[in-house]
């Protein structure tokens, strides 16, 4: 159905609440729209709060972890030290001073950071508390599991193989 | 997401994922809208249904301008019957352009920008409805605002 025809038979409010049209522009209107746009997006971007830019960075991690530990498929490029790094990058602090506001030794921080080791239990409460609620300490851990589950999935064979010795006994039954 | 059920005012959640070749078997012009076969390949495209159901209740389709930290919203459509009137299902409109929003920010973080190209008669709707601001033809949403639209429709 033609736009002109919904909008005959419907109020322009009802067809912006349901629909967004396709509107074509020529190469040259296009290029004009764009740069306006950049020239709006510019002003709202210089009035724009320190808060408010910390709003948007904290959920854009916020979504990231979500994304991560929701998916049914492990995705290799994000890890617990993978968004540990990118909390503190996008807080714009130094490591050190970091590692001192969560009461913790630089040398643990750079091996979470690093994947060279498991985090302890306080860390994800830590880290809620520091970012005053805004990422949940359930969030850590559950890509802390995520972690493990990808793990696990990487190096099934191997895994089973190395505690394979260990098991001597077992049922016969398999559901 | 939550989307309520018209007739109870009933809260059911939602799920909005990409959409997957199959799908078209479902999605015809007359109940659609537009030739969404048309959309493969320009964008990304993205359907909401009620968690556990097949029924695709709204369609976006979303296209990503890296070098500028934005999402444009192409298109977007309710099934016919949730448009207008005697609508069975609100708040999927709303919700489509708040997940656009969510993922803006998740790509772009505090840069992050949507926007969509009005038919003129429906401009002073959208500003009003989801609180969209001028950029020359174009309507979008930045910093506050793009959090408030996701705070208000992804609680």
């Amino acid at each position: 159905m033609s736009y002109k025809k919904l909008l005959h038979e419907h109020s322009p409010k009802d067809l912006a609440e349901s629909l967004v049209f396709p509107v074509r522009l020529s190469a040259k209107q296009q290029k004009a729209a764009d740069l306006q746009l950049a020239e709006a997006r510019q002003k709202l971007q210089e009035k724009m709060t320190d808060a408010e830019k910390l709003t948007g960075r904290l959920m854009g991690l916020k979504f990231r972890m979500e994304d991560y530990f929701r998916a049914e498929k492990p995705n290799t490029e994000y890890s617990f030290g993978y968004f540990l790094k990118l909390y503190i990058e996008l807080l714009d602090m130094k490591r050190r001073e970091f590692a001192e506001q969560i009461g913790i030794d630089e040398t643990l921080l750079s091996q979470l950071i690093n994947q060279r080791r498991t985090p302890p239990e306080y860390i994800p409460i830590r880290l809620e508390l520091h970012s005053n609620n805004s990422i949940p300490a359930e969030y850590w851990f559950r890509v802390i599991e995520k972690d493990r589950e990808g793990a696990m999935l990487l190096n099934k064979a191997a895994m089973r193989k190395k505690e394979m010795k260990y098991v001597t006994g077992g049922i016969s039954v398999q559901i | 997401m939550a989307i309520i059920e018209v007739a109870t005012g009933r809260k059911l959640t939602a799920s909005i994922s990409p959409l997957e070749d199959i799908d078209f078997k479902q999605i015809t012009k007359k109940r659609y809208f537009f030739d969404w076969k048309k959309e493969k390949g320009a964008g990304e495209l993205f359907k909401l249904t009620l968690q556990g159901e097949s029924e695709i209740l709204g369609l976006l389709a979303l296209k990503d301008f890296p070098t500028e930290f934005r999402m444009q919203i192409h298109l977007l459509c309710v099934s016919r019957e949730n448009y207008s009137k005697g609508k069975k299902y609100d708040g999927i409109a709303g919700s489509l352009i708040a997940f656009a929003a969510r993922t803006a920010i998740g790509k772009y973080f505090e840069d992050a920008c949507i926007s969509l190209l009005p038919k003129t008669e429906l401009r002073a709707h959208y500003k009003s409805k989801y609180g969209m601001m001028d950029g020359g033809p174009q309507l979008f949403l930045e910093g506050a605002r793009l959090h408030a639209i996701i705070k208000k429709y992804l609680p």
